[in-house]
């Protein structure tokens, strides 16, 4: 429900791929899959991902 | 970049410490990190929580953008909302005393605070992506933290 009480139109079409691969979530579980995959084979990538997760949890801080 | 190497040349004081205790000690802020953002843990974290006022930018542009990416990448005025940093900070910190990770750990994050805005232009909505992250930034702090605790579980052996 949008803050006047109607309901939020959902997206369809292009836009809905655009708004889903704009996903503020979408980084986080690509760098978390990276992050474990790097652990296993290129210790020194995980220290640039988990630096990229650090990062943008900051997605909040102005 | 600033702010790892910095960390980095700090780094060289802990070296005498063993990598099992390090590792032990990244790992186990890294958790409190978690438990932070989770809002389990009151814990006040060194911070200069002022925003950065739009006048630097409306001075002189170059100088202007210079000193907001100065002031926000290196947090030394800007809130910071999530405890991630602080957990990664302390993993620099303790890394060993080479300056590859706090290279590799500085880039990272700087591309990691870029995707912020990246993405919020990208999806065409800044209003609705401001929603969708206001929404989902609890889960995501968490995550983050939590991730960040799990590399270090296996990357400074």
């Amino acid at each position: 429900m949008g803050r006047s009480g109607r309901p939020v139109a959902r997206p369809s079409g292009a836009r809905a791929v655009r708004t889903l691969l704009t996903d503020p979530v979408l980084p986080v579980a690509a760098l978390a899959i990276a992050a474990i995959a790097a652990a296993l084979y290129a210790p020194m990538l995980t220290w640039a991902i988990t630096g990229g997760l650090a990062g943008y949890s900051l997605s909040g801080s102005v | 970049m600033l702010t790892a190497g910095v960390l980095w040349l700090l780094s060289g004081l802990f070296t005498p410490l063993p990598a099992d205790v390090r590792q032990g000690l990244i790992v186990a802020v890294a958790l409190l990190a978690a438990l932070r953002d989770v809002g389990k843990l009151s814990l006040r974290l060194p911070q200069n929580a002022r925003q950065i006022p739009q006048d630097v930018l409306r001075r002189h542009l170059a100088r202007g953008a210079l000193q907001f990416g100065f002031e926000l990448g290196t947090g030394v005025r800007t809130y910071v909302s999530a405890s991630a940093p602080y957990a990664m900070a302390v993993a620099v910190l303790l890394s060993g005393g080479s300056y590859a990770p706090a290279l590799a750990a500085g880039l990272g994050f700087g591309a990691g605070r870029a995707l912020t805005p990246a993405l919020r232009r990208l999806s065409g909505d800044g209003e609705r992506w401001d929603d969708l992250l206001a929404r989902r930034l609890t889960g995501m702090t968490v995550l983050c933290s939590a991730l960040i605790a799990t590399a270090a579980c296996s990357t400074l052996r």
